[in-house]
């Protein structure tokens, strides 16, 4: 009695220990890319066949990791049948025992028989197991240590069981399963257990590395966002620079355009001067081959170019890449020579740099744009009404031969106006300055049109200093005229008016023609949109212009800016 | 003598213009215009030899103006522009009289020149769309306005001049021929004295004399004359 217990319990630390190397090949295996598929439930064919080829060998280890008892084998075999069919599903479980069964068989004994139905039927409960958890919608309890523990312990009993119901003769097998069935038992459902704890762990550090990946990455995209859209400069790099060192915990980060640097964070810093240009070979290097250079310090040797006591030791240097994928600069990362770089790090800087290069290039294309718009108002600016300019000149010719003084004054008028008129687009200008310009164009309308043109303005003072932009007025006052009054066959009349309106300054240009829907857009329309945009872009979207047409009788133009406090503005002046 | 009816839209241009041609002994003007409408009544009632023609005026430009003339009196035309890219263009390539504003002397002096050579009208196809007249000058108590033609009847012809009757019986003065009428919008001669507009016939009653009239909506009768019969049958595809 005393004898059986010990060989007993020998046998059970034999297994375990055989168990245990079974277990640190399954730990090792799961730093492998092999185990990713077995960390999840999938229904996918290569995932499915991963798993089989993984439980399979598994099982055939089981096997062989076996020890000889009374001609069979007490093995844990049972585990890669059991995980197969739990993380695989029937197919997957069946598919496995039957591997693991028809390799016991082939290694004989008289049991043989036994262990390979077992080992199948071991597979197909794994594989149940999954089945009813996968139905039932529970998951995560396909993953609890504790239920493949309690499979296993199941796959062993019936093991036992069918082993007294096949093998022959029924006295041996009596006396092999009193031997090895509590060791089997017991290696089998802590191994199964440990084994799928090994599995989640797995899972959980890959998870919580990426997690901490993605939550950097996306903190720094947040900070960075924008920040070199205004212009890829001093200023603006040495504010990414300092977001990157914060919170890469890098010991240095660079930035560079193609000959200098811009700027300079962290270790190092007392001799590495933004401004200096560029000395590093890696840096020319990565510029000219448009490359990422990664110099480790160990197979890549790296030194600091500037001075042989700089703490730095290692670098990576990204480059950053403007239109066409060409290289504007670049972004050093550095790792001081007692710091190891970390591959987190390298992948991190490589998609910043990413970034980055996309802010440079929609700043530029922002640029670009507003540039156009700016010349498109310079355009219109140039533009004065060529049909304008020449009746002009032609009343003023007849009426220097009646009237000198009336001329002269024109000349005065007209001088006013295109001096007016070559205000640069950006000026803010005073109510006052663009009535002079509306004033200056409505006195050389009305010698033109006479009697057919009446003008009423009526802007009270203490409206005259809200500024707004330059070439403002004048143009819509122009489309009142030109497809307004002058396209009618009575009188025209013109009254302009200012208004305070919820706090903000509206003037009122309104004909007596009523035709605003029937002028052609392409005439009056761009320099009013124009005109309208601009307010727009500068105020925010309560600002601009709207039109109100009621047809042949009025078309009434309100330009809405805000209304400057008009009394501050005096009391400074 | 040759008469000149100076059309502008701005008081000091005809005023230019004038000054400009008072010098010339040979040279009368007759009358200014400032607009389009005024222009056609005065060419029709003062028979100018020379118009000298704004292009850009209200309602109906230098160029429509000259599609409501009367063709069989149409004067010499003299166009004067300050910018008409389109205009301009066409003036040069079919040689056209043109003048640029500001006003130049030596210029207009080669204009006057030929004037004085050649006074025949020219073809203004060139510079004219086919596209039939809109609507139309007309003249009230104190105001002319512009009626739209596909509100017209008919058009009839008095010793007082040109009427066009609308579809409430109203009638309006113009000072469009009935030729240019006849030429240059839908409506269609029946009469010596009448265009009808096909648009608006209810009804056609033949009677036994042989004589036809039109009814138009509103129970107003247009006389047809037995010349135009067959011309007003086969514009109405009747057989």
């Amino acid at each position: 009695m005393q004898n059986a217990f010990i060989a007993q319990t020998t046998l059970i630390l034999l297994l375990l220990q055989q168990m245990c190397v079974y277990l640190v090949i399954a730990y090792l295996l799961s730093k492998t890319p092999l185990f990713i598929p077995l960390m999840q439930v999938t229904i996918r064919l290569p995932h499915k066949l991963a798993c089989y080829l993984i439980f399979s060998i598994f099982c055939v280890l089981g096997t062989y990791f076996g020890l000889h008892v009374d001609g069979s084998i007490a093995n844990t075999r049972a585990i890669g049948a059991v995980l197969g069919g739990l993380l695989g599903g029937p197919s997957v479980g069946l598919a496995v025992g039957l591997t693991g069964g028809l390799h016991r068989f082939s290694l004989g004994g008289p049991t043989a028989v036994a262990c390979m139905i077992s080992t199948v039927v071991e597979g197909l409960l794994g594989g149940l197991t999954h089945r009813y958890l996968i139905q039932r919608g529970r998951v995560d309890v396909l993953f609890r240590p504790a239920v493949a523990g309690g499979v296993a312990l199941v796959a062993e009993i019936m093991q036992m069981l069918i082993i007294l119901a096949v093998a022959r003769p029924f006295a041996m097998a009596l006396q092999l399963v009193e031997h090895i069935a509590l060791p089997m038992m017991i290696t089998n459902s802590v191994g199964s257990a440990m084994f799928i704890r090994i599995l989640l762990d797995r899972r959980a550090m890959l998870e919580k590395y990426s997690t901490a990946f993605s939550s950097q990455a996306l903190k720094i995209a947040a900070r960075a966002e924008g920040a070199l859209r205004d212009g890829f400069n001093q200023a603006n790099s040495t504010k990414v620079a300092r977001i990157l060192y914060e919170e890469t915990g890098v010991g240095a980060v660079a930035i560079t355009d193609c000959d200098k640097l811009l700027a300079f964070i962290g270790t190092g810093d007392d001799h590495h001067l933004p401004g200096t240009p560029i000395t590093s070979s890696y840096t020319f290097e990565a510029i000219a081959c448009n490359e990422v250079i990664f110099a480790d310090g160990n197979a890549v040797p790296y030194s600091c170019s500037i001075h042989s006591h700089c703490p730095l030791g290692s670098t990576l240097v990204i480059p950053l890449r403007g239109e066409d994928n060409q290289v504007i600069g670049t972004i050093k990362l550095y790792e001081p020579k007692r710091k190891l770089f970390s591959r987190l790090n390298r992948t991190l800087g490589e998609g910043i740099a990413q970034l980055l290069s996309r802010q440079i290039l929609a700043g530029r294309i922002d640029a670009q744009k507003q540039l156009l718009a700016q010349s498109e108002i310079k355009l219109l600016h140039a533009q004065v009404n060529p049909h304008f300019l020449f009746n002009v000149l032609n009343t003023l010719s007849a009426i220097i031969r009646r009237d000198p003084d009336h001329a002269r004054q024109l000349v005065q008028y007209l001088s006013t106006f295109f001096r007016k008129n070559l205000k640069r687009p950006g000026d803010v200008v005073t109510l006052a300055d663009e009535l002079e310009h509306v004033d200056a164009y409505l006195q050389i309308e009305q010698a033109r049109f006479a009697d057919r043109l009446n003008v009423d303005i009526d802007l009270p003072e203490h409206f005259l200093s809200t500024q707004l932009p330059a070439f403002s007025l004048q143009p819509i006052v122009e489309n009142a005229i030109k497809h307004g009054t002058s396209q009618i066959l009575g009188p025209g009349r013109i009254h302009i008016s200012a208004h305070n309106i919820d706090g903000d300054l509206a003037l009122v240009v309104e004909d007596n023609a009523g035709l605003y829907e029937h002028s052609k857009p392409s005439n009056g329309g761009l320099g009013m949109s124009l005109v309208g945009r601009r307010i727009t872009a500068r105020y925010g979207a309560g600002y601009g212009l709207s039109v109100a047409c009621e047809p042949e009788q009025a078309t009434r133009v309100i330009l809405r800016v805000p209304l400057a406090s008009a009394e501050n503005l005096e009391t400074r002046h | 003598m040759i008469k000149i009816l100076i059309v502008d839209d701005e008081p000091f241009a005809r005023d230019e213009m004038s000054e400009l041609l008072a010098g010339e002994p040979d040279l009368e003007v007759i009358g200014k215009a400032g607009n389009g409408i005024e222009a056609i009544a005065a060419i029709n009632r003062l028979r100018p030899d020379v118009v000298f023609l704004d292009i850009q005026m209200p309602q109906i430009s230098g160029l429509q103006l000259l599609k409501m003339l009367d063709p069989e009196r149409m004067p010499y035309i003299v166009f004067v522009t300050a910018f008409d890219e389109f205009a301009v263009q066409a003036f040069e390539e079919h040689a056209f009289d043109y003048l640029l504003k500001p006003l130049e002397p030596s210029r207009l002096a080669k204009t006057l020149a030929r004037l004085r050579r050649v006074r025949k009208p020219q073809s203004i196809e060139v510079l004219t769309d086919n596209a039939p007249l809109a609507q139309l000058p007309c003249y009230g108590h104190n105001r002319v306005y512009l009626l739209k033609t596909e509100t017209i009847q008919f058009a009839l012809s008095r010793i007082s001049g040109i009427y066009l009757v609308d579809a409430d019986g109203k009638e309006h003065f113009t000072e469009l021929t009935l030729k240019t009428l006849e030429d240059k919008t839908q409506l269609l001669r029946c009469h010596r004295q009448y265009l009808v507009n096909p648009a608006q016939i209810a009804e056609i009653r033949f009677s036994n004399q042989g004589s036809v009239e039109i009814v138009c909506h509103g129970d107003r009768i247009v006389p047809v004359s037995r010349r135009f019969v067959r011309a007003v049958k086969d514009a109405l595809a009747i057989i």
